[in-house]
């Protein structure tokens, strides 16, 4: 009963998220100086009977608050409206790079796990030694690496020098658009392993210093029953709201990847249509990304009682 | 039609760190300038290829907008749709025009121009073409709901009719010599009635794709990562039957991967190399750097008559503070030259050389010259007045064109305030009077779509839409306006070369320099004509095996 009613709860909490979102996403633009018209012609003379229907054709005519309720109408349809720079569907467009970036984040994200925790975890078992230390100094070096930077490191050592990899497009097939892929996801993974990896380590080594660990240890369990049941089980809290964050963060930062790697991702896309006014496309990403945002999050508080039951019961357990 | 160079809009994010990848790739930013100026030369054509090919590669600097001619406006645009789309007339590499889709053209009354339909032509779905599909192309570009960036060819068009088998006639509305002159470039695409009926809206983006006559046909559009067109094999043209059974643009906005990629050779060629790049792709053994003809000059445009740049004297006495050898120098590398006015020689085609003299030679010179720039000013009562200079970050040569006017300015006792927007914005100067306000100047660098110099100079009539500045010569108004209505070019270019010496006298904008077309061409091909006729003749055809 109180998990259905936590999941009802989170629903609506999850909703009423993305209705202010919209809001937001949409009014936002009447923020930005500069008319999306004078943008689609680009510096051309125009016709002036063109002008006033090429607006009409967008809907740019209308009041506001009448635009939104038409996007959000068409919105709730599947239906995006159409792109000013593309003259296609923004669905069309959109759905056209995704594929690119959600591999891109699927790699980076387990690169992400694989490399942060097992970081982590081997240094916070470790605490103190050499071997702590150095993970440590690794993580906060490479924390500095910014993603455009690590991309034209990469490039330039591991496409331009040795050849080993593609230094541009997103390859034709699965296993193509993979080779074309690490690169990128390397370098978008960097900072999101620190990030992962720190955590880790605090949160275990605060766990392995709780009574509870000592006493199963003096209980005589062995020392990898304990690490597993004891310390890693109560440190996933903190990793799991860290991942929440960080698939708003991947999809946020791969834009600077796609960009220095020419994907046709939707990061890219993103840029592109910011700069160039395309407001329709730009409302459907940052709409996506936002979705994305909340969903995880809200999967995440859902499935953390069950991976950690403390949560659940409240905090006195211990 | 005015164009306006739009192609520089590069990811200002990865720029930041170019220091770096350059230091590792072990590029030749860090080594010291050379003194000696850049030698080069226009090439007009290279060897002919030894055999066909199957496929090569391009590298763009920017992924097309649309490949729908209404729109197709731009290098990104163009330099694909030049292969795919043909039009009545054919602008040639050496600017000259001749017959295309239209076999021939007459010109029976001074409002009428009638188009001869070339037999036996057919479309990329095997259909031919008919009067029918002219009628409705051209018709295409007067419809207010497609918007299209060509009207202005069209302005004066009263009707298009069919009027035999294979005969269309347009009717104009007076005299217009220019329509005619438009017909080589996008304004002149014939699609496929038929395509253009079936597609609708989705024509000409990367779905909906176009149907034309070209040696090449569309064959797939891989949004925001490539075009690959394919060889049409019952093409009309022997002449121009495509050498390679494939052509692969490929859209690489970062300009350091595209330079590193012909470098490597991963990508047989491109247009348009960025200055910084030609010396280091010059003594690259992966292929050619060679330079074409352009019709592109670099100007400052001036945006503001009523501010002090409204006094001549003013305008006079920046341009000649401007130090604009060293300015070829630092935005183009030396790749470059100097010019007093706003066409190159190379419009000027079917002119006098009276014409060309007077448009040419007989000129006023603004040579570097501080004293006397600074003694105008004093004279025009302008000194410490504050001038507003708007750039963006768009490439490299842009900041040098902005600091070179602040120097030039304030060396002579201007002020001025640089203002740096978004590239977006800076597009916005050029179509919004909005986005102007305050503005004195900015930047452009201005190509002609046709085979004359009086596209140049229709665009600064009094009340032009490019006409940014609002300058206003009712002598020179009426220059440019009979000129439109003289048919013959040598007589039309005698009045041009008038109303190119009135633009020279009054600076309406300050015309600084003009450079060469660029082009990288790599090892494994040739057979392609450097020229800037690549955003409208199908260069891409005559590519082959080296």
């Amino acid at each position: 009963m109180t998990t259905f009613r936590r999941v009802v709860g989170k629903l609506g909490a999850l909703l009423l998220t993305l209705f202010l979102a919209s809001l937001l996403v949409f009014f936002s633009r009447f923020l930005v100086p500069g008319d999306p018209v004078a943008f689609l012609l680009r510096g051309r003379k125009p016709s002036p009977e063109a002008v006033a229907l090429v607006t009409a054709q967008y809907g740019l005519d209308l009041p506001p608050w009448q635009q939104y309720l038409n996007w959000l109408a068409g919105v709730l349809h599947g239906d995006f409206g159409r792109s000013l720079q593309y003259r296609q569907d923004v669905t069309q467009v959109i759905g056209d790079r995704l594929p690119v970036t959600l591999m891109l984040v699927i790699m980076a994200g387990t690169m992400i796990a694989v490399v942060g925790l097992t970081a982590g975890i081997v240094a916070s078992l470790n605490r103190g030694k050499v071997l702590d230390r150095s993970v440590l100094i690794g993580l906060t070096v490479l924390g500095a690496i910014p993603s455009f930077v690590g991309s034209i490191v990469l490039i330039a050592i591991f496409a331009v020098q040795l050849g080993w990899f593609p230094s541009f497009g997103s390859g034709e097939g699965f296993f193509d658009q993979v080779y074309h892929l690490v690169l990128p996801s390397i370098a978008l993974a960097i900072v999101f392993v620190v990030l992962v990896g720190k955590v880790t380590r605090s949160s275990m080594v605060e766990q392995l210093g709780r009574e509870h660990v000592e006493v199963a240890t003096s209980r005589g369990l062995k020392r990898g029953t304990v690490i597993r049941r004891h310390v890693f089980r109560n440190s996933i809290g903190p990793i799991l709201t860290v991942s929440g964050v960080l698939v708003a963060g991947l999809l946020v930062a791969s834009s600077i990847v796609e960009a220095a790697f020419g994907l046709a991702g939707i990061g890219s896309l993103l840029v592109q249509s910011v700069d160039r006014l395309d407001f329709p496309v730009v409302q459907a990403i940052v709409l996506l990304v936002v979705t994305a945002f909340v969903v995880v999050n809200a999967v995440i508080d859902v499935l953390e009682p069950w991976v950690d039951p403390r949560s659940a019961a409240g905090a006195g357990a211990r | 039609m005015p164009s306006r160079r739009g192609h520089r809009r590069v990811a200002t994010i990865v720029a930041a760190g170019l220091g770096v990848a350059l230091v590792l790739t072990g590029c030749s930013a860090s080594e010291p300038e050379k003194t000696t100026p850049a030698e080069w030369e226009l090439t007009t054509s290279t060897a002919a290829p030894s055999g066909d090919i199957d496929s090569f590669t391009w590298a763009s600097y920017a992924e097309p907008y649309s490949l729908d001619y209404a729109y197709a406006f731009d290098y990104a645009d163009n330099q694909v749709l030049a292969n795919v789309c043909e039009s009545l007339m054919r602008l040639n590499p050496d600017f000259s025009l001749s017959p295309g889709l239209a076999e021939s053209v007459t010109h029976p009354t001074p409002e009428t121009w009638v188009y001869e339909i070339r037999d036996g032509v057919t479309f990329h779905d095997g259909t031919p073409l008919t009067a029918a599909d002219v009628v409705a192309s051209m018709s295409r570009i007067l419809d207010p709901a497609v918007g299209s960036s060509w009207y202005s060819v069209y302005q004066n068009v009263v009707s298009i009719e069919q009027t035999g088998d294979l005969q269309v006639t347009v009717t104009m509305n007076g005299p217009d010599s220019q329509f005619n002159l438009g017909m080589g470039g996008s304004a002149g695409v014939i699609e496929s009635a038929a395509t253009l009926a079936e597609k609708g809206a989705d024509y000409g983006n990367s779905t909906g794709g176009v149907n034309c006559t070209g040696p090449f046909s569309f064959k797939e559009w891989k949004s925001g990562e490539s075009v690959t067109l394919e060889r049409y094999d019952d093409y009309w043209d022997p002449e121009l039957k495509a050498r390679s059974g494939e052509v692969k643009f490929l859209f690489m906005n970062d300009a350091n991967a595209r330079v590193n990629a012909l470098k490597s050779g991963d990508v047989d060629g491109g247009w348009m190399i960025p200055a910084d790049a030609v010396p280091q792709l010059r003594t690259s053994d992966q292929g050619d750097m060679l330079f074409g003809l352009n019709t592109a000059v670099s100007n400052i445009v001036i945006s503001n008559m009523e501010g002090p740049l409204g006094d001549l004297r003013v305008r006079q006495a920046l341009l000649m503070a401007l130090d604009r050898e060293g300015i070829v120098d630092a935005a183009l590398k030396g790749y470059g030259d100097v010019t007093d006015v706003m066409t190159t020689k190379s419009v000027w085609v079917g002119a006098s050389d009276d014409a060309l003299n007077a448009a040419f030679d007989d000129i006023t010179d603004y040579d570097y010259d501080i004293e006397a720039a600074k003694k105008l000013v004093e004279e025009a009562g302008a000194t410490g007045a504050e001038l507003t200079y708007v750039t963006a970050p768009i490439s490299s040569d842009f900041n040098v064109y902005a600091q070179a006017t602040a120097a030039a300015a304030t060396a002579i006792g201007l002020k001025v305030k640089i203002e740096t927007v978004t590239p977006n914005a800076y597009t916005a100067l050029f179509s919004d009077p909005s986005a102007r306000e305050g503005v004195d100047l900015f930047y452009t660098s201005w190509y002609l779509s046709s085979p004359d110099p009086l596209e140049m100079y229709s665009v600064l009539r009094t009340g032009d839409f490019s006409n940014y500045g609002n300058w206003s010569d009712p002598e020179f108004d009426a220059i440019v306006n009979e000129a439109a209505t003289i048919q013959d070019p040598a007589e039309r270019s005698a009045k041009t070369a008038e109303a190119q010496q009135i633009a020279n006298a009054q600076l309406p904008w300050l015309p600084m320099l003009e450079a060469p077309t660029t082009l990288f061409m790599g090892k494994r091909i040739t057979g392609v004509t450097p020229s800037v006729a690549f955003l409208y003749f199908p260069w891409a055809a005559t590519i082959g095996a080296r």
